[in-house]
């Protein structure tokens, strides 16, 4: 038996006898088909041009996502709100395929807000992040997986220290300081290399997240109709203003 | 001149950049017909053939593997022009080096970026040099950065769909048009800028670059703007990587700013500036 | 790694979607007890769900046997573990290393990921920068390490391979593991 699905990071290569395309299978050959070797190209994936952040901060955590329901050419709606607030500290932000996002983002808030009534006590945020990785992943080798990337931003309610994790369809969890997902990725992480410090304040982060979200609308070729942040701190959610008119001028 | 009629019967560019009836006769008289200099394949479609045997993105198992991934960028500013490469060689996901020489000098005044293949983009800049040389003998004067692009642009694009595989940026600072920059790709694209990246890192250098660009940025702020971008793409970029390779180009021609390891530079950045926060440093340091 | 009375595994700690580094501080390293190591590569969802199966069985083991796993018996577990999904595998290519617990002895194995065992007197590899650290591995390597030499040879190893992949790095963990020590290292690798 050889090995497959070597990899430190990423498997590339799949077993064809696994009997049926597994949706890992067809990113991967999607990304595989498209575009020059030195060119990257997620655009036929249904959610190449949704955007997703998420930024920690001294004493909060940030949200945000694109405001445009995009289906094939069509912006059905501009002032989507692709978040959901699990518990009083805890937010998910969800993108992926119609249906599959929303469907999850709420079947898992149910479960957190079943679990605060019986328990009169909320999980804590990385004690979420960990059902949600275990539902994704279990969907992931069910008949109908879910298609869904998600950041899930919290302050815990002992310790009052910020989270924030990244979690793709595949059930990959990793808690990081920034994050994003879909091609805001490629933009913003490296504007966030080097702007970015573990103890700002939400003021600065909210200049942090617009410098990134200047970038996108500089750089992404469709209007995804700006922004709905949401910041996370010890008190609670609370909704931030944000500046969607702004016009930014290319170099 | 009917075989000249024949030669430039395709619908021309319209670009607003002029150029001379002069040098317009240069650009035609100095690009020889290449059609027969290259030994093809014997198979029905080489093209198709070769794609086949080289594309390993969508068969990672093909057998030539082509070197590629990079981070190039090049940003006009009121001092002139900065060029600023990586210095990774990748096939497939095998390093093949960490000291290639992205930018290559066309001449004393010019240069050329080298994104995409590695010998597609060294032989075709060479060739130019070896152009704009001629234009220079003929002429008695430097050829103008829009001339020397479209040289090559109109060279790529006789070769369209064969499989050539570049992005590449041509800068050049002269009396006549200031500092010029210019992209030229496979597909035939030439585009004037005043900002471009180019490599499987472009991104990441556009979201660094973009943030702090202005064109009247000081000479060393654009130089250190410059190495910062190739350092945060490297940073994020599997496929990029290895030494920082900048450039300055002027009116008196290009100023090389050194080739520096990326890993001090990187612990520097981090150590000293605090930037780069997700990168642990301590064993005790928790996300 | 074998060494004389002590083991070595080490890890990178990259995070990364096709080219994307997503993630700088993904280790891939996990104990199961005193001296009980799993090294495990591949596809990073299953790194999380192998290596919480493991962390869940080998707790029920220790539960009903009152007493710690040794190394031989958790590489079974994995094996068998690991052929219960025989058609519809986990990506993962698993390494343990680890000390007998009666007679202090080194053991290490690596598995394919329908768990195949390669028992390995020597060194045992796996990940994209397979080829190179075979290379590596193969000419540092001796018999008899002490701790410390054992320490910069794996280390070595490890740094000069990943060097030359472009999908590992970005630093690494180093557990050097005696009798009754168990030493954590933080390697800062090139981050590029």
């Amino acid at each position: 038996m050889v090995k497959v699905g070597e990899g430190n990071s990423r498997a590339a290569t799949f077993q064809p006898h696994l009997g049926r395309l597994s949706p890992i299978e067809i990113y991967h050959a999607r990304l595989g088909r498209l575009g020059k070797a030195w060119q990257r190209d997620l655009s036929s994936l249904s959610s190449g041009w949704e955007v997703l952040l998420g930024i920690t901060g001294r004493d909060f955590t940030l949200i945000a996502a694109s405001k445009a329901a995009m289906r094939g050419a069509t912006i059905l709606k501009a002032s989507d709100d692709k978040t959901r607030q699990l518990n009083k500290h805890t937010l998910m932000a969800f993108m992926g395929e119609a249906g599959d996002t929303v469907q999850f983002a709420e079947y898992i808030q149910a479960n957190a807000q079943l679990y605060s009534m019986r328990n009169e006590t909320d999980l804590s945020p990385s004690a979420l992040a960990h059902f949600v990785r275990g539902e994704l992943a279990s969907s992931l080798r069910s008949r109908k997986p879910y298609n869904v990337n998600l950041l899930l931003g919290g302050v815990d309610p002992i310790t009052h220290k910020p989270s924030l994790y990244w979690l793709d369809y595949l059930a990959t969890l990793a808690p990081l300081p920034y994050a994003a997902h879909g091609y805001a990725q490629y933009y913003c992480l490296s504007i966030l290399d080097k702007h970015h410090h573990p103890d700002i304040s939400l003021g600065q982060g909210i200049k942090l997240l617009t410098l990134c979200i200047d970038e996108l609308k500089r750089r992404l070729p469709v209007d995804f109709k700006g922004m709905v942040v949401k910041a996370v701190t010890k008190d609670g959610i609370v909704d931030i203003e944000f500046d969607d008119d702004k016009v930014v001028k290319s170099a | 001149m009917d075989t000249l009629v024949a030669r430039y019967s395709r619908p021309a560019y319209h670009e607003n950049e002029a150029f001379s009836e002069e040098e317009r006769q240069g650009l035609v008289d100095s690009v020889p017909s290449l059609s027969l200099k290259f030994a093809m394949p014997p198979v029905a479609h080489p093209s198709a053939w070769l794609r086949a045997a080289t594309d390993d993105r969508s068969n990672p198992s093909c057998p030539i593997k082509i070197a590629h991934g990079t981070t190039t960028l090049a940003f006009r500013f009121q001092g002139g022009i900065i060029v600023a490469t990586d210095s990774r060689a990748t096939a497939g996901n095998w390093i093949a080096s960490q000291t290639v020489k992205k930018v290559i000098e066309i001449n004393s005044d010019l240069l050329g970026t080298m994104a995409g293949g590695a010998a597609d983009c060294q032989y075709w800049l060479a060739w130019l040099g070896m152009q704009c040389r001629l234009h220079e003998l003929r002429h008695k004067r430097r050829i103008s950065v829009a001339a020397a692009s479209k040289i090559l642009a109109n060279l790529v694009y006789q070769y369209k769909g064969m499989g050539l595989s570049m992005g590449t940026m041509c800068a050049g600072v002269t009396k006549e048009e200031g500092p010029a920059l210019y992209y030229i790709d496979s597909d035939g694209t030439r585009l004037a800028g005043n900002l471009f990246c180019v490599g499987s890192g472009q991104t990441f250098a556009y979201g660094v670059l973009d943030a702090e660009y202005r064109y009247d940025l000081s000479v060393e702020e654009a130089l250190e703007l410059g190495s910062r971008s190739i350092l945060a793409a490297t940073h994020r970029d599997a496929y990029s990587g290895g030494f920082i390779n900048l450039y300055h180009v002027k009116e008196s021609g290009w100023e090389k700013h050194g080739f520096s390891d990326t890993n001090p530079i990187f612990w520097k950045t981090k150590l000293e500036k605090g930037e780069f926060s997700n990168v642990t440093s301590d064993l005790s340091e928790r996300v | 790694m074998v060494g004389k009375d002590c083991v070595a595994i080490a890890c990178d700690l990259r995070l990364g979607l096709q080219a994307l580094t997503v993630s700088n501080n993904f280790p891939k390293i996990f104990q199961y007890g005193d001296n009980v190591f799993l090294g495990l590569t591949g596809l990073a969802t299953d790194l999380s769900t192998v290596s919480d199966l493991f962390r869940y069985k080998v707790n029920m083991y220790r539960l009903r046997e009152e007493r710690n796993i040794a190394p031989k018996t958790f590489a079974n577990l994995v094996s068998s573990s690991l052929y219960e999904k025989r058609f519809g595998p986990y990506f993962v290519s698993p390494v343990v290393a680890g000390l007998d617990p009666k007679t202090s002895k080194p053991f290490i194995c690596g598995f394919d990921s329908i768990g195949c065992i390669d028992f390995a007197a020597d060194f045992i590899v796996s990940g994209t920068a397979t080829d190179q650290l075979y290379g590596m591995c193969e000419s540092l390597w001796e018999p008899n390490l002490a701790p410390e030499d054992l320490f910069e040879t794996i280390s070595q190893a490890l740094m000069s391979a990943v060097d030359r992949d472009a999908l590992s790095g970005w630093g690494a963990h180093v557990y050097i593991i005696e009798k009754d020590k168990v030493t954590k290292r933080l390697l800062k690798g090139r981050q590029d």
